[in-house]
């Protein structure tokens, strides 16, 4: 599976769990208006990590969090080259 | 078997809750820098009686930026962490105005930043699997004073707030945040105390005694457990009534 499809169905899956209402998926959407809360995006980083064997917020020199669904999966496919 | 990860679990306080867990029946994880001939025994106890398991990790847990690969490599190794039992802490006790700052920072480091470190990948696996417990290790110290021991009451009273936010930060993913405070308990930690100051706090204590390790270790084995699932973000004091 691809870094954007892994991130994708984990956004999916977690917004279930959660009974989360999420809003239609896009590169431009803003993930503070996604529907999930900041905890569901900390299971969304522990999962991908598992998935994907990486964890760039733990590598990353910055603090800051992504800011659209683009930039979360750019985010992934970065630092997995 | 639930594995439960307990730091500083070689000697002392974390042995004994390391023992505590395996004959309740957890895979305890021990994690400490050496390991012990007192842990060695643990282990083949374990063995021979087929409760849970143990098993020992070395790790030098001033390590912060190695912290993230230890949790990769535990879950890898055994599979989801159910609980974490954050013990391991440094005790250096002196006048504040003398203390040299390498061991205030040590202090800080090993009592307060490693632990929350540690709980940050811990805790998120935890809620990506469902729930889990997580208990600090804390002292009555944290609220009570003792001349000689600011840096380290601070550390502890450190872990008493982490653990009060953090339940509300994640009580809803199903993970506990508890802390147990234990009072002064014969270990080599407080082994510098002497024989006086030690019959003077047991002479003020309620139960005119100190704990020993094993009711430290019940009280974690507790906050693991069913019977604990309603209790979060509590302090449980075990000092033989010497703060009551």
């Amino acid at each position: 599976m691809s870094v954007r499809l892994s991130v994708i169905s984990q956004v999916e899956q977690v917004a279930k769990e959660q009974k989360k209402k999420l809003a239609p998926l896009s590169d431009d959407l803003v993930l503070l208006d996604s529907g999930l809360d900041s905890l569901c995006f900390a299971i969304i980083v522990a999962r991908l990590e598992d998935a994907l064997g990486i964890d760039p917020f733990s590598t990353a020199e910055d603090a800051g969090f992504p800011v659209t669904l683009g930039d979360l999966i750019r985010f992934y496919e970065e630092a997995g080259k | 078997m639930r594995n439960v990860i307990v730091t500083g679990g070689s000697r002392g306080l974390g042995l004994g809750i390391v023992r505590r867990l395996t004959e309740a029946g957890y895979r305890t994880i021990a994690i400490a820098r050496k390991e012990t001939a007192q842990l060695q025994s643990a282990m083949e106890d374990g063995e021979r009686d087929h409760h849970g398991s143990l098993r020992f990790v070395p790790f030098d847990l001033s390590r912060i930026d190695e912290i993230p690969r230890l949790v990769k490599t535990l879950r890898k190794d055994f599979g989801p962490i159910y609980g974490l039992v954050n013990n391991a802490a440094v005790g250096f006790d002196g006048v504040l105005a003398i203390m040299h700052n390498s061991q205030i920072e040590e202090l800080v480091r090993v009592n307060t930043l490693s632990p929350i470190v540690l709980t940050k990948y811990v805790v998120r696996s935890m809620m990506a699997d469902g729930g889990g417990r997580i208990v600090n290790v804390a002292s009555i110290i944290g609220f009570t004073g003792y001349s000689g021991l600011s840096v380290y009451g601070a550390t502890k009273a450190s872990m008493i707030g982490f653990t009060r936010s953090l339940a509300r930060e994640v009580g809803r993913m199903g993970v506990n945040v508890n802390s147990v405070a234990p009072g002064f308990v014969d270990t080599e930690m407080t082994q510098k105390l002497e024989d006086e100051q030690r019959q003077q706090i047991a002479r003020r204590s309620a139960l005119r005694r100190l704990p020993d390790i094993d009711d430290v270790a019940h009280a974690v084995e507790f906050l693991l457990g069913e019977q604990s699932k309603s209790i979060t973000g509590t302090v449980l004091t075990v000092d033989a009534g010497n703060t009551a």
